[in-house]
């Protein structure tokens, strides 16, 4: 099945992405790589909140069981 | 034995088809469901979210979208969503 | 996959490459910790030295859900911390920004 959520994933490493978070934080940046838990390193990452930035990393870790969804741009 | 459908078949029934997913939370999507795995993640086309807040219901477009299962609460196949 | 000239290929291999580093954690209710990574495991504990935590309290104000409300900041230092991973939801090493 092609349109399976590992099938989604692998297409998405190396573009820009946004992670949002249950809590409604979103986070923006290029997804570098991720594993089987949905840890999630991105790179250039944008925090958002109601869409203003509140912070920048270089590189974050974003620990799997906080991610909510995640949509290609 | 009388033929019985399982839950997951039925959402397997609903690939390529409009799906409404209610998730735990004040939120909710619609789109055209591409795919989903045994966690009931989901990956879903041409999305709209809904997010009701105190203020009102806010609307969000968003292209491909995987939805993390462990956020989900119930699904509505061939459902427009909470404006049909 | 272009593992990007830093040899990151798991989400992990991020944290592997923080280690001894002064990393930024931001934790669930509001809460951020920088300090040097020692350790952690696959969970996400983790053990920092020098940790400061840095903890925002937002008293809203009636009739306002835009947080106009007044948001103290109280911050205190620790030698040496255990971090239990299940409160963690972003680690990252604010050197590089």
């Amino acid at each position: 099945m092609s349109g399976s959520p590992t099938d989604f994933l692998k297409g998405v490493v190396g573009k820009r992405v946004i992670v949002r978070l249950t809590s409604g934080v979103d986070y923006r940046g290029i997804l570098s790589c991720l594993d089987g838990y949905m840890n999630i390193a991105l790179e250039q990452t944008e925090e958002h909140v109601n869409g203003i930035v509140t912070n920048r990393y270089g590189d974050a870790f974003i620990r799997g069981n906080n991610g909510g969804y995640r949509s290609r741009r | 034995m009388a033929t019985q459908i399982l839950p997951l078949e039925l959402i397997d029934r609903c690939i390529g088809s409009h799906i409404w997913v209610i998730m735990k939370s004040d939120r909710e999507f619609t789109g055209t469901l591409l795919g989903f795995d045994d966690f009931v993640n989901m990956v879903l086309e041409d999305v709209t979210e809904y997010e009701t807040t105190p203020q009102g219901r806010k609307k969000t477009q968003l292209a491909q979208t995987l939805l993390n299962g462990n956020n989900i609460c119930m699904l509505i196949p061939g459902s427009a969503g909470p404006d049909s | 996959m272009d593992p990007s000239s830093t040899g990151i290929q798991e989400p992990f291999d991020l944290i592997r490459l923080s280690l001894s580093e002064r990393v930024f954690v931001k934790l669930r209710g509001d809460r951020e910790l920088t300090g040097i990574l020692h350790a952690y495991d696959g969970h996400m504990n983790l053990i920092l030295s020098d940790a400061e935590e840095t903890i925002m309290i937002v008293d809203p104000v009636d009739g306002n859900f835009e947080g106009q409300g007044t948001v103290k900041v109280a911050k205190r230092k620790m030698e040496m911390l255990f971090v239990r991973g299940d409160g963690v939801i972003l680690v990252s090493p604010p050197s590089r920004t």
